[in-house]
């Protein structure tokens, strides 16, 4: 049998996905009995709950989609004080290139990666790189392009 | 159809032509002569969004939205790149170049105040652009958009994704593999992003194509994704070719077909969704579909042939439609449908046969008007082509949209299209 994915989350994250669930499910029984929501009549309404307004099979494929994500989550919690200097989930990454020009990332799970707010996936060539990495290593991230990264510092806040 | 909805949907349509001239500010930095438009770049995005969705089984009638929404915001917010806020960007072209030969560098902090102006700004200029609209259609582009940007459904994540790699896949266009023409900053751009397996293996096939990269994977997703990077580099020479209406006219620097087409899939998920007994996946399809074939045909246009045969001048010939007897009408029809059905063959030759037969078959349909999709598309595009005709006879006075009235009097008849026309008849005179 094919292992499940597992999906990390930080306890931010996490909250978040829980909070979307159980608003969701409530919009379902809303819909399912006629009704318009509270939620939905507000102005300011969560932008993320928009799509589901009218559509009630996105509504329920968005719901069992959290489930499984709800069932496989990981939270993601800082590593002990003395791997604290390894790249790992949740790390923000402080890198230095070959000019001497800086460079930062913080690396998430999937469901978090966010490039506007400089959150990048584990699972992309960046990230991928990066992980397992120390303080004053040398990256080299290669794809057609070669850009080499020195670490210069790593940063595990509470998340 | 309240008359609200028509005046509101041709002011959004009236703004978002405007992404047909704006172009990529990434091009612009870099000094590419004529870039491509937002427009452009949509059109592209929307197709890749298609067929790579198709392949991961994703809501396709939603990523395609997802694709064509993504830079709607951009009509007021412009293109907006992390440059913009760089600190050390300087005005001397060269210098500046250096820096743009690598993707931003920029601190957690930084990133993060630059990537909350932009949301800000473009969040109030999409909803100054859809404020036209009811709100279901407000929510529906909005939500879309949201979604876009924040990554919260596998479709918005998708999109995003895809936008940075139909832009790497125009850098090669324009500066071709050479690192040091182009800069590391369109694939530093895309690995930061992508994360998606298939995306990622697309990566490994350009790599392979451009770079002359060893690749590992499975031998018949290289094939298939190989056809698939083959299609997209054929339809990207739309960006480049202007529309021949608009060229016989004099007009400058006019819309090119991908510039069209966009115009077109937007016309057609707006006023689709109001007709629900029609296949709106299906309708979208066939108008990003419907003149992939000017690729190899070149831009046609009905006066071709008598332009080349008669003795009147050309200004007289191009201010009414070709009159032309049925016998007439129907050998052109058998002509030209010939030539673009063998164009079609040409451009989906690499795909898997089930998506050639199925682009070949939404083109039939459009082109013999033979599913409700197919009646309804051709009076949206003699719309889309009599709206920027309209726009360009604001512009400039000598300009005769008169043959395109003509025209869409002939060919519109549903509730829908005519009360467009009606709507554009009360907007320009």
């Amino acid at each position: 049998m094919a292992e499940e994915k597992k999906f990390y989350l930080t306890k931010k994250g996490l909250e978040k996905i829980k909070k979307g669930y159980q608003t969701l499910k409530k919009l379902k029984t809303a819909k399912i009995k006629g009704e318009v929501p509270k939620i939905l009549e507000s102005e300011d309404l969560n932008p993320e709950y928009l799509s589901f307004q009218e559509d009630l099979s996105l509504l329920e494929s968005r719901i069992a989609e959290l489930e499984y994500i709800l069932k496989n989550a990981q939270l993601i919690t800082p590593p002990p004080k003395e791997k604290q200097n390894i790249v790992n989930l949740g790390a923000t990454v402080t890198l230095e290139d070959s000019d001497g020009e800086i460079n930062e990332f913080m690396i998430v799970g999937t469901l978090e990666a966010n490039p506007n707010e400089g959150k990048i996936s584990s699972e992309s060539p960046v990230g991928k790189s990066l992980l397992g990495h120390k303080i004053g290593d040398k990256v080299i991230i290669t794809s057609p392009i070669k850009i080499v990264y020195r670490i210069k510092k790593i940063r595990y806040q509470s998340i | 159809m309240s008359i609200f909805f028509m005046k509101g949907l041709l002011n959004f349509l009236i703004e978002i032509n405007k992404l047909k001239e704006i172009p990529r500010t990434g091009w612009v930095l870099m000094g590419v002569k004529n870039p491509e438009t937002i427009a452009d770049h949509t059109f592209r995005t929307a197709f890749l969004a298609w067929l790579l969705g198709q392949k991961k089984k994703l809501n396709l009638k939603r990523i395609i939205k997802s694709a064509l929404s993504h830079d709607l915001c951009e009509v007021y917010a412009g293109d907006i790149t992390p440059f913009f806020y760089y600190p050390q960007l300087p005005k001397k072209k060269k210098e500046r170049k250096k820096i743009l030969m690598k993707w931003a560098r920029l601190s957690e902090k930084e990133k993060k105040k630059i990537g909350e102006k932009k949301f800000n700004k473009e969040k109030t200029a999409l909803l100054r652009l859809i404020k036209f609209f009811n709100p279901k259609v407000k929510n529906e582009i909005f939500s879309l958009w949201y979604d876009y940007e924040k990554g919260i459904l596998e479709e918005g994540k998708f999109v995003r994704q895809l936008n940075r790699v139909e832009t790497l896949l125009q850098s090669i266009n324009y500066f071709g593999s050479n690192i040091v023409k182009s800069g590391n900053n369109w694939w530093e751009w895309v690995e930061e992003i992508v994360e998606d397996p298939l995306l990622l293996d697309f990566l490994k096939v350009i790599q392979k194509k451009f770079y002359g990269k060893r690749i590992r994977i499975y031998r018949s997703e290289e094939k298939e994704l190989e056809g698939i990077l083959d299609f997209f580099l054929k339809i990207g020479k739309l960006k480049r070719l202007p529309r021949l209406y608009w060229l016989l006219r004099k007009v400058k620097n006019p819309e090119t077909v991908a510039g069209h087409i966009f115009t077109l899939t937007m016309m057609a998920w707006i006023l689709g969704r109001e007709r629900k007994e029609l296949d709106l996946e299906k309708l979208l399809k066939m108008a990003l579909c419907h003149e992939l074939s000017a690729i190899y045909t070149g831009d046609t246009t009905p006066y071709d042939e008598i332009l080349s045969k008669t003795k009147k001048s050309k200004k007289e010939i191009l201010k009414k439609l070709p009159r032309l007897s049925k016998k007439e009408k129907m050998e052109m029809f058998l002509k030209d449908y010939q030539e673009e059905k063998r164009a079609f063959e040409k451009i989906t030759l690499t795909l898997k046969p089930s998506l050639k037969r199925e682009i070949i078959q939404l083109w039939e349909e459009y082109r013999t008007k033979s599913t409700p999709e197919g009646y309804f598309l051709p009076q949206l595009n003699v719309l889309a082509i009599l709206l920027q005709g309209l726009l360009y006879e604001k512009k400039d006075k000598d300009f005769f949209t008169f043959p395109l009235w003509e025209w869409a009097f002939e060919i519109c008849d549903h509730p829908l299209t005519l009360g467009l026309l009606e709507e554009m008849k009360k907007k320009f005179y």
